[in-house]
């Protein structure tokens, strides 16, 4: 399993971000990006919850970006509220979680990656 | 009526915080998962969903709602939740971070089955013995009190705490509205209920509950996090900017129940009319509106609007409570109303 599968990318800096968007804009992995804030409390709640979800679905590419960080891209996905999922495929947003919402994030990623996650 | 059933009636609770550190950071919002878990612990409730902005952090709890500024923590829980018990547990945290309470205030309407609450629940007498015992001393202007109305069934308790720096200090620009509802429209109170079979989970389930009632079109700007309970019952919590609102629905027959609490602020002019589309939403026949800090005018308002509903003002009360200023107490019965 190569080092990026089964955890959580995070994106630090807009050319990161970039790096992994450029990657998988021809593909059609599913790519779920959490946007987290550190003064977040719910961002902390769904974390595990997240990383959980990224070791038992290796095909499917997690990424993290702080809002603080990369505020041009939170600005570009208008993100509001956190935690925001936003659902990826080949650069187009196919869903989204606005909320530490276990059970709707387990199924929105089940949903597009079409698998079903081993409990 | 019943003979027993599910609480609905909620216990709030606000503790307000100050710090001697002028850079307060993002204050309260520091608190690990771990801690918060703890304290909700004891109170009898874990976190269902959550959701934050630059603001603050709502939490959606198994028995209601959970509000995090950096400088104040809003809880309000239903059911028979200990919900006292979290004083001590939230005073010990801040200290952690260096924040020491300045207000604290509690609030409540009367329980339909007050025979079902546990220690220290069991009157609002109780109630008051344990805050005067689990409070500092440095919240020294204090107060309690029954509001009452003409329903002996619905009376606002109240018992409010401030330390000395805080008793100039009660905000000008906001308050607080807690709206409690009973005996629901049967049939708006069905919306309520999960379809058995119908391949939703909770989140997914509540989100489609928020809009077939409307509950969406309350407030346009918030940003709504809900979930539907099984078999049934509702509960979302709504951030908008700084304010939040929030909604909790015990739909059963014999003891339905739904509340509708919002912070408004003297600088936008839509709450009476919130007020309004949350009524409508649920059909009841007796309302009850508490506001804190509210202008009479705000009040007037209020009452004129759920009275545009059809109901009819049964009383109107007030009292004065430190650190938290001015609470009115009014309820409403609509004219099918059969106590």
């Amino acid at each position: 399993m190569a080092s990026s599968e089964g955890v959580v990318i995070g994106c630090h800096t807009v050319d990161q971000w970039k790096e992994q968007f450029g990657k998988h804009v021809d593909s059609k992995k599913l790519v779920v990006v959490d946007f987290t804030a550190s003064w977040c409390g719910p961002c902390r709640v769904i974390a595990p919850i997240l990383a959980d979800l990224a070791k038992k679905m290796p095909h499917v590419t997690f990424l993290k970006v702080d809002v603080d960080e990369l505020e041009s891209v939170a600005q570009e996905y208008e993100v509001e509220a956190m935690p925001t999922f936003l659902f990826l495929k080949e650069g187009k947003i196919v869903d989204k979680v606005v909320g530490a919402k276990k059970d709707e994030l387990t199924g929105c990623v089940e949903k597009h990656a079409e698998v079903v996650v081993a409990a | 009526m019943a003979v027993s059933g599910f609480e609905g009636f909620e216990k709030r609770l606000e503790l307000q915080f100050s710090s001697h550190d002028p850079d307060i950071g993002i204050g309260l919002r520091e608190l690990d998962f771990k801690s918060l878990e703890q304290v909700l612990h004891q109170v009898q409730c874990t976190v269902v969903s959550a959701l934050g902005n630059q603001h603050f952090d709502s939490y959606v709890l198994s028995e209601s709602s959970l509000f995090v500024y950096p400088t104040k923590i809003i809880i309000k829980t239903c059911g028979t939740t200990q919900l006292l018990k979290s004083v001590q547990p939230f005073i010990h945290h801040a200290r952690t971070l260096n924040l020491h309470v300045t207000a604290l205030r509690y609030t409540r309407g009367s329980f339909i089955f007050p025979e079902a609450q546990p220690h220290p629940h069991t009157s609002f007498k109780e109630e008051v013995v344990y805050l005067e015992d689990n409070i500092p001393t440095s919240l020294c202007y204090r107060k309690a009190s029954v509001i009452p109305s003409k329903l002996t069934s619905h009376s606002w308790h109240v018992f409010s705490a401030g330390a000395v720096e805080c008793s100039d200090n009660v905000p000008l620009d906001l308050y607080t509205v807690e709206v409690c509802m009973t005996d629901l429209d049967q049939t708006l109170a069905r919306k309520f209920f999960r379809h058995p079979n119908d391949g939703k989970n909770g989140d997914s389930a509540g989100r489609e509950m928020t809009e077939i009632t409307g509950i969406n079109r309350i407030n346009l700007n918030a940003k709504i996090c809900d979930f539907a309970f099984d078999p049934c019952g509702y509960s979302m919590n709504g951030i908008d900017g700084d304010r939040y609102s929030t909604i909790h629905v015990t739909p059963e027959d014999g003891f339905s129940y739904a509340s509708f609490e919002c912070v408004g602020s003297i600088y936008n002019d839509d709450m009476a009319d919130m007020v309004k589309k949350a009524v409508r939403v649920f059909g009841p026949g007796t309302v009850s509106v508490a506001t804190t800090n509210a202008s009479q005018d705000m009040c007037t308002r209020i009452k004129g609007a759920v009275e545009q509903l059809g109901m009819k003002c049964r009383s109107f009360s007030m009292d004065e409570f430190p650190a938290a200023g001015t609470v009115v107490f009014q309820t409403f019965t609509s004219r099918r109303n059969r106590i």
